[in-house]
C-alpha cells in the first residue's frame, strides 16, 4: 500500500513538471510571437494528457483510500495490450510523417521541411495519443487477450 | 466464459468493493469478470473462488 502511495505521488509530480512544461512552452512561443498551428498542437496535446492524469491520479487516489491496489492483472493486461496496439499503429503514423512530410511542414509550422526534433516529436506525440485512446477503449469494452 | 461470481457474491453478502478487497484487486476487475468482459488468469480465478468459498468449477462455466 506504501509502494502504491509512493507511486501514485510521483506521477502526480510528473504530471504536475508536465503543466509547468506547458507553461513555459506556452509563455516562450507568445513572448517570441511564434503561435503556429504547429505550437498549439504542441501545447494541447500534452495538455489533454494533464488533464487526463488529474482525473486518473483522483480515482486511483480514492481507490487507495479504499484499500484496493493501484494496479493489478487486468490493468497489467491493458495496458501491454495498449502499448501493442499503439506501436503497431506508430508504424503507419511515421510513415505517414514520412510521405508528407512536405504538408505537415508547411501547414503546421510554415517550413519548407521539418527538423528533427519535430519529425520525433510528432511521432511520439502519435504514438502517446494512441497508446491513451487504445487504453480508454480497453479499459471500457475489456474483451482482452 | 460464462461464471457465477454475481450469485455467489449475493449468496454471502458481498459488495464488489468486498470482493475486490478480499481478493487484492481494483474493483472494476470484478465489474467485467461478472460482465463476462474479461476471462481471469487461473491463479485469480482460484483467488476468487477462494473468496467465494466455491470451486473454480463452480464458479466458472467454459463455453467452447
Amino acid at each position: 500500500m506504501k509502494k502504491d502511495k509512493f507511486r501514485l505521488i510521483l506521477i502526480a509530480i510528473l504530471t504536475f513538471t508536465l503543466l509547468v512544461g506547458i507553461a513555459l512552452y506556452g509563455f516562450i512561443a507568445i513572448s517570441e510571437k511564434e503561435v503556429k498551428l504547429g505550437s498549439l498542437i504542441s501545447i494541447l496535446i500534452p495538455l489533454l494528457l494533464v488533464i487526463f492524469m488529474t482525473f486518473f491520479i483522483r480515482r486511483r487516489y480514492r481507490d487507495i483510500k479504499q484499500g484496493m491496489p493501484l494496479e493489478d492483472e487486468m490493468s497489467r493486461k491493458v495496458m501491454t495490450q495498449a502499448a501493442a496496439k499503439s506501436f503497431y499503429v506508430s508504424l503507419y503514423w511515421l510513415l505517414c510523417i514520412s510521405f508528407f512530410e512536405g504538408f505537415f511542414a508547411d501547414k503546421l509550422f510554415g517550413l519548407e521541411q521539418l527538423d528533427a526534433s519535430q519529425t520525433v516529436g510528432g511521432g511520439i506525440a502519435g504514438m502517446a495519443v494512441a497508446f491513451f485512446i487504445f487504453w480508454i477503449y480497453y479499459n471500457r469494452k475489456g474483451k482482452l487477450i | 466464459m460464462k461464471n457465477r461470481i454475481k450469485e455467489f457474491r449475493a449468496k454471502y453478502n458481498l459488495t464488489q468493493e468486498d470482493l475486490a478487497r478480499k481478493v487484492g484487486v481494483r474493483r472494476e476487475t470484478i465489474v467485467f469478470l461478472e460482465k463476462d468482459k474479461y476471462n481471469p488468469s487461473l491463479n485469480l480465478a482460484y483467488k476468487v473462488a477462494k473468496a467465494l468459498k466455491a470451486t473454480i468449477d463452480e464458479l466458472f462455466c467454459f463455453e467452447g
